[in-house]
């Protein structure tokens, strides 16, 4: 299901003395089953752009086409457009409301008006792409759940709909590491076992290195960057200018390139540099 | 040293002594020491903020004891003189600031202090100098971002000059660039103007700032030391921190899995610099 | 969707005009004077001359007039409904029939009584939202419990009615934008809210009421928290920053009021009331 936009331009507030541009015509193609990343500095536009791939927003300037239907169009289907393309919000539990899990779950397939039977499958499907026993969880209180777990119901609630494509706005923002690690989990085997296209938007560096094959970097609401993730944090200079930080691992390999060592570009994991750097010293020995 | 906060025998349940009590804190004796940075980490219900609000007396322990400078916080005459010693940054600087003008904002702790108004005056436009605000003062929050926000939010607990401040995951929710605006003005604040810092915190790259760490899990603590101390590479080390949710540092791990393949780097590194400076002496 | 925008009341709009320089003292009683006055408003002339102040204010506060006007749009759907109410359901004698729809008579003596309540909310709301416009939450704690001192003779706690009721007001926009994001959410899963009948449509207000409250509670207890991590114990020994001072412009504000109010009162008993 490929997305595309096309000159998009988006305002903020406009006749009001708060009014911003957020999007300054902005140019995109995603093909089907992506793996896309989104970073950039805090209002960049990023989550503006993103809320059209997903029609929350309709284009006033530039348009926005969905497996190639036109979002502005009036005839335009813009719920089962939502059903196609599932966002799930920064902090996603505050949206929790239905008194069980299960219920909150089926929250998005009702809607759908889909029959019992297909919506009870739906939801057990989703509670175990994302880990959650459906045994032990269905009928809990959403409120005894941990803040993990609640972030893991919420995300089964946009699954419930199966989406073909996924949108992932900051959703590891205020876990521990240990729960960022397991939603990353989730991410990564969704998107190979259902060959969802997604949408990874991200103020961690390090994950959007672990996750994305291709990296969209945003600035002052332009796309100034994209490419294959790799290539696109090995422009280190022109990434600190616009005040985003390198991954972790980024950093010190480019350090020890200004020291001299001979490292290729675009080492994303630590266990890439222990060898590459490795086999960089043994060289060295190796002359000496 | 001296000990700014000392707990002893620290426990804290909720719904204490009912069938549904919940112990949130066990047997806790630790203490923070004047003019240190002190991280404290540990998963999602660690027990790590509840320990943290024990600190200015917003909890009272449910048995044990809580000093700050002397004074225990169960003596609820004591309160005012702890507030006034240990401040607190939370989270969500959205629900920390009260007013619509960065200026009076600030104002507002020396305010509740009953301090003369020339004093107050001072002490805003110190607080404002110290965090590089100023050109923000009469701005009003809702145009900051989120990390400007929080720096306010700092800033407001600076002018009372307290002799702590906890922040208790100031970093949380914001960008990267936020991220480390408000790390640095808390080490600034440590270096420049002696304010010992309690820091809770999941990330990695802030915990190797602290000169000490603890590391909470299920309600105590299991791990203290200085980050060397803790981040110190071993099997066993490694899998134990792992058990309580963590991961090493970055530069850790790389001088570890380089030992692995056979070099002889230090066992103790945890900053970027040193292992570059380490790998640089190797090659030399 | 952007509910937002629309939200003027509680919203400080930085400025260093001579509206925004006046002593909080000077704006809240005004404003309360201003409210008198609308209140006993019956004609057409006199809520003309109370539109035009307000739009001499505006101007002089360099606020843009389409910002001011903005704050109203929310309240269009329920002002209308009570407008559609007094057409067909005022009752007064000798008053002549307009037209007929089904059971319900429209009355002229109806159709006034509509206007007269729907001016008399546009400009109590607009009145208020000038006032939240160009004064901060402090100032206007600071001037309303310098005025409600008095009260403490009977027992009444000045200073937390005021707090609380500043810092509600400075919430009004910060639940907005939590009501848009929820509202997202709740799109973004499926929900439709322009469509259904008004039963359906009710029934989709939970989703979203729910998360709503919930968050508040949670703000207004982390708030809480906070403030009592700064000493905050009440209005008992707290001293002020700023304090409040009259100046040239408030004389020149109050001769602007006393004028105001006496060209209002001719009217009053001047001119008939259309009611």
């Amino acid at each position: 299901m490929p997305i595309d936009v096309i000159n998009l331009s988006h305002s903020y507030k406009t006749g009001t003395p708060f009014e911003h541009k957020v999007l300054f015509d902005v140019n995109l193609h995603i093909s089907d089953g992506e793996f896309v990343g989104l970073i950039g500095p805090t209002r960049s536009g990023k989550t503006t752009l993103a809320q059209y791939l997903n029609a929350l927003y309709i284009p006033r300037q530039g348009r926005v086409l969905i497996d190639n239907e036109n979002t502005a169009d009036k005839k335009a289907d813009l719920v089962s457009i939502r059903h196609r393309v599932g966002y799930v919000f920064q902090n996603p539990e505050y949206q929790l409301f239905a008194p069980t899990v299960g219920e909150d779950i089926a929250f998005g397939p009702i809607n759908q008006n889909l029959p019992q039977e297909e919506i009870d499958r739906l939801v057990k499907g989703s509670m175990e792409m994302v880990g959650l026993d459906f045994n032990t969880f269905c009928h809990r209180d959403i409120f005894a759940l941990s803040g993990g777990q609640k972030r893991r119901a919420a995300i089964a609630g946009v699954l419930a709909c199966r989406p073909k494509v996924l949108v992932l706005d900051d959703i590891t923002s205020g876990l521990d590491p240990r729960g960022r690690e397991e939603i990353m989990k989730v991410v990564k085997d969704l998107h190979l076992s259902q060959n969802i296209t997604i949408l990874f938007i991200s103020n961690s560096m390090d994950e959007v290195a672990l996750l994305a094959r291709r990296l969209l970097v945003m600035d002052n609401g332009k796309i100034i960057m994209d490419g294959p993730t790799r290539e696109v944090f090995a422009r280190t200079e022109k990434l600190r200018s616009i005040g985003l930080e390198l991954p972790e691992i980024s950093i010190i390999i480019d350090s020890l390139q200004s020291a001299g060592f001979n490292l290729p570009r675009g080492i994303l994991t630590v266990d890439e540099a222990i060898s590459e750097i490795a086999a960089a010293l043994h060289l060295r020995e190796g002359h000496q | 040293m001296e000990k700014i906060i000392e707990t002893s025998a620290l426990t804290y349940a909720y719904r204490a002594g009912s069938s549904k009590e919940v112990r949130a804190l066990q047997n806790i004796n630790m203490a923070v020491h004047k003019g240190e940075i002190l991280a404290i980490t540990g998963q999602n219900g660690s027990g790590k903020s509840t320990l943290a609000r024990h600190f200015n007396g917003l909890l009272t322990p449910t048995s044990g004891r809580v000093l700050v400078n002397g004074l225990s916080t169960d003596d609820r005459n004591n309160i005012g003189e702890i507030r006034k010693k240990v401040g607190m940054v939370f989270q969500n600087p959205d629900n920390q600031l009260v007013s619509s003008i960065v200026e009076e904002d600030i104002a507002f702790g020396p305010e509740n202090l009953g301090l003369p108004q020339s004093e107050i005056i001072e002490r805003v436009d110190w607080a404002l100098h110290i965090l590089n605000l100023e050109e923000l003062r009469r701005e009003t929050p809702h145009n900051l971002s989120a990390g400007q926000k929080q720096q306010v939010a700092i800033a407001g607990v600076l002018a009372m000059k307290p002799e702590c401040i906890i922040l208790d995951e100031p970093t949380a929710h914001l960008d990267p660039r936020g991220r480390r605006e408000v790390l640095e003005s808390s080490l600034r604040l440590n270096r420049e103007e002696g304010i010992t810092l309690v820091l809770l915190t999941h990330f990695m790259n802030e915990v190797i700032h602290c000169s000490r760490m603890l590391i909470m899990d299920s309600g105590t603590v299991k791990v203290e030391g200085s980050p060397r101390e803790v981040f110190l590479q071993g099997d066993e080390q490694i899998e134990k921190l792992k058990q309580m949710g963590l991961d090493y540092p970055v530069a850790s791990r790389l001088a570890a899995g380089l030992n692995r393949e056979g070099f002889n780097l230090p066992s103790d590194i945890i900053h970027h610099e040193e292992f570059i400076a380490s790998l640089c002496q190797l090659t030399s | 969707m952007e509910l937002t925008k629309n939200i003027t009341l509680g919203v400080y709009l930085p400025g260093e005009s001579a509206v925004h320089r006046l002593d909080p003292r000077t704006k809240i009683i005004s404003v309360t004077l201003l409210i008198v006055l609308l209140l006993l408003a019956r004609s057409y002339l006199a809520f003309g001359l109370v539109a035009l102040f307000l739009a001499g204010m505006v101007y002089i506060a360099k606020i843009p007039p389409g910002y001011a006007l903005r704050g109203l749009k929310p309240m269009l759907p329920v002002l209308i409904l009570m407008w559609v109410f007094q057409l067909f359901l005022y009752q007064a004698p000798g008053t002549a029939t307009l037209f007929q729809w089904w059971v319900f008579e429209a009355t002229e003596a109806g159709l006034h009584m509509g206007n007269l309540i729907i001016m008399r909310v546009l400009f109590l709301f607009s009145v208020t939202t000038l006032l939240t416009l160009t004064t901060s939450v402090v100032s206007l704690t600071d001037g309303l419990e310098n005025l409600l001192k008095p009260l403490r003779f009977i027992g009444i706690p000045y200073h937390e009615l005021v707090m609380t009721l500043v810092i509600a007001l400075r919430f009004v926009l910060i639940l907005a934008e939590e009501l848009e994001k929820i509202m997202k959410a709740q799109m973004a899963r499926g929900v439709a809210f322009d469509r259904g009948n008004f039963i359906q449509k009710t029934k989709k207000v939970f989703p979203v009421f729910l998360p709503l409250f919930i968050g508040a509670f949670k703000r207004a207890e982390e708030l809480i928290v906070a403030m009592d991590a700064r000493s905050y114990t009440g209005g008992k020994g707290r001293t002020k920053m700023k304090t409040l001072r009259m100046g040239r412009v408030d004389f020149a504000a109050a001769v602007i009021m006393l004028v105001f109010t006496g060209i209002m009162i001719y009217i009053f008993t001047a001119f008939k009331a259309f009611i």
